[in-house]
């Protein structure tokens, strides 16, 4: 289990217990957190599951894939700190992970 | 389908005798009644990980956990074979499915942006109202041939869309599709591999002359990395992105129409709950895996206990994963209302399916426009719904009955 913090575009946090397994995109998804459409269900082939994850974190939260990279190409506003959230995995290390969304997936 | 006869062969030495299941995945007992059905017996029934004599010899995974090992870890199970029985005559390579990372990463990028969600979009409107005109044809008539008047005909409109190619032409192209997913005989998918590439040879050239916003242009005048794309390598792209979408769809609409035809209170349910959508297609789709691709061992190494030796090859019956009462409890029985559904059938790892967002928006418009027309409906008494197996599990003939009074328009 890991505690996850949301923070949407404008701001808003949600703090939620995710658990170690399931994906920080599946985290979002099964509690109704708004800005993470996730159209296809984390199978890295829609790039709507952008977040921007906080710098304290990218160490722990892994190295992009090479099939992630390519489809952050689809998205919008990608910066260093990008990732397509099913592609992290939970683990009680993430215990306290903050990611925040784009201002929109499409 | 007839399935051919496959002498089995030899035992290795290194396999293990309890390893042993004498499993035929072209004709697997009770296919006939219902396919994920038969595997499961094997997955119940087998060791986790089993040896079979048949179709060459090969290993089957049949447990989530191993599945997506395999799937994920490309270095030790690599696509460069994936169908079975191994096909030394084999020289075309299916891009992207043939090849692993890194060499598989540019040829994904070609593809992508043509499924990406803003697409899917797009093509929406034109899969609704195409599927709203079958089903409002079909509503007076009182009965149908499934499979055929409907489940293939909204796939196959999606592709020609897709690569602007004559709505026509699906009359040619879909026997060849059923022969490459399902026919145990190397020679005829070849064959039908051939017609499908000569077929778009006269379209490739034009577009290469003039191109278009549609996806054959797109490839034809892709960039590979740094290079630009060469003939083979647009055929192999091309032919896959037909083949891989067109009997897929249809054989998961065939499965889940024959549940719903089966299941009248999930059917009701639904109706009254459309806000069950979502979860509802998940678990028809869990429940409905289809795809039985293989992996080849690139060396010698262990998994689960087992000994696996560097050029075998293991299948990875995906069907299984969501089926695996390890993962979900109760995995036989469809409940619209499961937390966290969770299934492999799109794959997982470098190759999950990019056309997972298109399949699963083509489903959604079939149950919504079908239920809103045509409420109840059966199978047809005394009919048989027939089912195969083979590297994709399938639906080939689904009659249904209904009465017309009971249909809306
Ligand atoms: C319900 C429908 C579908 C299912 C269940 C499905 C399933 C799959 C699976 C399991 C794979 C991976 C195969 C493997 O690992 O050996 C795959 C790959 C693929 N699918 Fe689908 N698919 C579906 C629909 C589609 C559609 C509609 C398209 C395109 C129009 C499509 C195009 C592809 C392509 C091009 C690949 C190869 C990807 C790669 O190698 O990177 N599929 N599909
Ligand atoms: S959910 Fe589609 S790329 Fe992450």
């Amino acid at each position: 289990m890991a505690k996850i913090t949301y923070i949407e575009h404008d701001g808003t946090e949600h703090a939620i217990d995710v658990k170690t397994g399931l994906s920080v995109m599946e985290g979002a998804v099964k509690n109704n957190i708004p800005g993470i459409d996730a159209d296809c269900g984390g199978a890295c082939a829609c790039a709507t599951c952008h977040v921007y994850v906080d710098e304290a974190w990218l160490a722990k939260t892994g190295e992009r894939t090479a099939m992630e990279e390519s489809m952050l190409d689809f998205a919008e506003g990608v910066a260093e700190n990008s990732r397509l959230s099913c592609q992290i995995r939970v683990t009680d290390d993430l215990d306290g992970l903050r990611v925040t969304m784009p201002e929109s997936q499409h | 389908m007839q399935a051919i006869s496959r002498p089995p062969v030899e035992r290795p030495a290194h396999v293990p005798p309890e390893r042993v299941v004498d499993f035929d995945f072209f004709a697997p007992p009770g296919a006939g009644e219902d396919v994920q059905l038969a595997w499961k017996r094997l997955q119940d029934e087998g060791p986790d990980i089993l040896w079979t004599p048949r179709n060459g010899g090969h290993w089957i995974a049949t447990r989530a956990e191993d599945i997506r090992e395999i799937q994920t870890n490309f270095q030790r199970f690599s696509h460069r074979v994936f169908t079975l029985p191994y096909d030394p005559q084999q020289t075309h390579v299916p891009l992207p499915l043939g090849v692993d990372p890194p060499v598989h990463t540019p040829y994904r990028r070609i593809i992508m942006p043509a499924f990406l969600p803003k697409v899917v979009n797009s093509v929406e409107a034109m899969v609704r109202e195409l599927a709203a005109g079958l089903v409002a044809d079909l509503a007076p008539r009182g009965e149908c041939e499934f499979i055929e008047d409907f489940a293939r005909k909204l796939p196959i409109a999606v592709f020609m869309k897709m690569v602007d190619l004559p709505y026509e032409d699906r009359e040619t192209l879909l026997p060849w599709a059923e022969v490459v997913v399902r026919s145990p005989d190397q020679a005829k998918r070849r064959e039908a591999q051939a017609n499908m590439m000569g077929y778009l040879a006269k379209f490739v050239e034009a577009r290469r002359a003039s191109p278009g916003d549609d996806l054959i242009s797109t490839v034809v005048h892709a960039q590979v990395a740094d290079r630009p794309i060469t003939n083979e390598e647009t055929f192999s792209l091309l032919t896959l992105l037909l083949f891989g979408g067109l009997d897929t769809v249809a054989s998961l609409l065939g499965f889940i129409c024959r549940f719903m035809a089966t299941h009248p209170e999930h059917r009701r349910d639904l109706i009254a709950h459309p806000e069950l959508q979502k979860n509802a297609l998940e678990e028809l789709i869990r429940r409905h895996g289809i795809s039985n691709t293989a992996r080849y061992v690139t060396e010698d190494c262990e998994l689960s206990g087992v000994a696996l030796k560097a050029g075998e090859l293991i299948q990875v019956p995906n069907s299984l994963f969501g089926l695996d009462e390890r993962l979900n409890p109760d995995p036989l029985t469809v409940d619209f209302r499961r937390e966290d559904v969770r299934h492999a059938a799109f794959g997982n790892g470098p190759h999950t399916c990019p056309g997972a967002v298109l399949a699963r928006r083509e489903i959604a418009v079939f149950l919504e426009e079908w239920l809103a027309r045509i409420p109840e409906f059966e199978l047809k008494p005394g009919s048989h719904p027939e089912m195969a197996s083979g590297h994709v599990n399938g639906v080939t003939r689904l009659e249904l009955v209904w009465d017309p009074a009971t249909t809306r328009s």
